[in-house]
């Protein structure tokens, strides 16, 4: 099998790894912002030091966690149907070259398409409940998905098919058994990046409209100058960003390792 | 297998998940009786003190009383006028200039009510800037979210005062808070709410000098935020319309009457936005909201008119809308 790429560490024990090099970057750098904030003269409502905002984020603790339910509830239907509407078309498109040609230029498109044209018209044809979130939701991570695994597939050993039709599969046969499994990686690939994104999608799709949800905390805090409360909202996004992005990781790794 | 095992993990963290979110997810009030009407109000942005009455409604149950169930979403900026036309919210907060654009092209909205009597917006600039009139606009730079409108509003204020529109330059800065692009110099003035940013400014510590538009010139003394609804709603479900604003006058005069337990109620209802700014803005504007009209949401036919007429002097409407179907004072009056 081939690996994919992952955060570099040479030890292939566990599932979770820490890898000191980039949370160092990272520390330093959350340092250096919070000595600039001490010894500059940067109003605290254009930019909150980075101990303002972890005190806002404990402040406001109970609050932003029905909100970051609320948004990831959004965010993990969505990001589910996107994974089976991805591997689906993946699948097809794998497949059937036709397929392909039909599918692939319409998938571009939507990708295109500015998600700030669409809230309003989804207000209109979905409403405001939970439908037309997690339709955004799919609009975001099936791209990723599909294009990967399709990708992984078309590159997959012709010479495994050769060989096993050779010894009495059939076409789909072959596929299931020998391309499927060398396009993981790669399917991994698109799982990681539309992870990365959902919770960002589910965020932009609040702006359809909508009484909860990390992005509606956001757009209140930003226009009531909370500066700090509207850091710490972000921080939650990356936070869970990153979380989902590791769970996927976790997973693979577990793939790998079997 | 361990694969199994994992895969149990994953779906039993994912359950888990989803059923605390979606329990999240579920309307914020529990139904108060069966027989009440779901009834969609969207705001026009973030809620804030312009809202205060419509919140006061809901907490004092006087929507309930009328039987109304009222679910008050926020939107995309911009866009509580399209989707009260299209009836996916049946009211909504909009502004006098935005319904005079819509029925101009077309788009059947209609203004109930005058959520505040006069214009509390106008131009504001840190103190140091020296903007006192519109004609200091010569040599600055404004900053606003790039509509036509705010040109024009400031060419014929400068015109007004013998000053060289050609003078001054005018920026897009979107959704970019005021106080972050003045403070950075990226603006040097920008068009604001006096009861919310004018306010938020004072507790900042931040000396403003402010322009009242309404004040500069009467033909911008119109009415904003205002509350829209639909000509099909109003032609098919008279009663609906009725009910609501029976319900809403009477939340804007409990914040009229009540200003500091009215700034309590919108705290609790949204406690995202900035608490000890929404006390201080209560007390300024439940002073607005009727001021010296007879009552609450009262609209003038000459505001409406004269505003129209402007717009169609300076090209931004074909024709003139017929403003009597625009407005009605049906039912907030006594």
């Amino acid at each position: 099998m081939r690996k994919s790429g992952s955060t570099g560490q040479k030890n292939n024990k566990g599932y979770i790894k820490f890898d000191w090099l980039p949370v160092s970057i990272i520390f330093l750098l959350v340092v250096f912002w919070q000595v600039f904030g001490d010894i500059g003269n940067m109003p605290s409502y254009i930019l909150p030091t980075p101990v303002m905002v972890i005190e806002a984020l404990y402040q406001n603790r109970v609050l932003l966690l029905s909100h970051t339910l609320v948004t990831t509830g959004e965010a993990l239907i969505g990001f589910g149907l996107a994974v089976l509407l991805g591997i689906a078309s993946g699948i097809l498109m794998g497949y059937y070259q036709r397929v392909r040609r039909a599918l692939y230029p319409l998938f571009v498109i939507t990708q295109t398409i500015p998600i700030i044209v669409l809230t309003p018209l989804f207000a209109i044809w979905f409403g405001f409940g939970l439908l037309p979130k997690v339709l955004i939701v799919i609009l975001v991570c099936f791209f990723p998905i599909a294009v990967t695994f399709t990708q992984g597939l078309i590159e997959a050993d012709e010479n495994m098919d050769a060989l096993l039709q050779v010894m009495g599969a059939s076409r789909w046969q072959a596929f299931f058994i020998a391309r499927i499994p060398q396009a993981l990686p790669d399917l991994f690939s698109g799982l990681k990046i539309a992870a990365t994104y959902s919770i960002m999608g589910a965020v932009i799709s609040e702006w359809v409209g909508a009484q909860k949800g990390l992005g509606i905390y956001m757009t209140r805090a930003m226009t009531s100058f909370k500066t700090s409360v509207l850091f710490a909202d972000v921080l939650m996004i990356v936070l869970l960003s990153l979380g989902l992005y590791k769970l996927i990781e976790m997973f693979e790794r577990h793939w790998q390792l079997k | 297998m361990k694969y199994f095992k994992m895969t149990r993990f994953l779906l039993i963290l994912i359950i888990i998940t989803l059923t605390l979110s979606l329990s999240a997810c579920g309307t914020g009030a529990p139904d108060k009786g069966r027989d009440l009407q779901k009834v969609t109000f969207v705001l026009d942005w973030t809620p804030n003190t312009n809202h205060t009455g419509i919140y006061a409604a809901k907490a004092q149950g006087f929507f309930e009383e009328q039987g109304l169930d009222v679910e008050i979403i926020q939107p995309s900026e911009g866009t509580s006028d399209s989707i009260v036309a299209s009836g996916s919210a049946q009211f909504g907060i909009s502004y006098q200039e935005s319904v005079t654009f819509a029925r101009a092209e077309g788009i059947p909205l209609v203004s109930l009510a005058a959520v505040i009597q006069h214009n509390t917006s106008g131009f504001a600039s840190l103190k140091d800037k020296n903007i006192l009139s519109p004609k200091d606009f010569e040599g600055k730079i404004y900053g606003g979210w790039g509509s036509p409108i705010e040109e024009a509003t400031i060419k014929y204020l400068m015109e007004q005062a013998g000053a060289d529109f050609s003078k001054v330059k005018i920026a897009t800065t979107g959704d970019a808070d005021f106080f972050q692009a003045s403070a950075s110099g990226q603006i040097d003035f920008g068009w604001i709410f006096e009861g919310w940013d004018g306010i938020a400014a004072k507790q900042k510590g931040m000396e403003l000098n402010y322009i009242d538009l309404g004040k500069e010139a009467t033909v911008f003394d119109y009415y904003t935020p205002v509350i829209i609804t639909n000509e099909t709603i109003l032609a098919q479900n008279e009663e609906l319309v009725k009910a609501f604003m029976a319900a809403a006058k009477k939340g804007y005069e409990f914040a009229i009457e009540n200003p500091e337990e009215a700034a309590e109620i919108l705290i609790k209802a949204v406690p995202e936005i900035d608490g000890e700014l929404v006390k201080e803005s209560q007390k300024f504007l439940s002073q607005q909201y009727q001021a010296e009209a007879e009552y609450w949401g009262y609209q003038k036919e000459e505001v409406w008119q004269d505003y129209t007429n402007w717009m169609a002097e300076n090209g931004f409407i074909k024709e003139k809308i017929d403003v009597s179907k625009a407005y009605t004072n049906k039912f907030v009056e006594k």
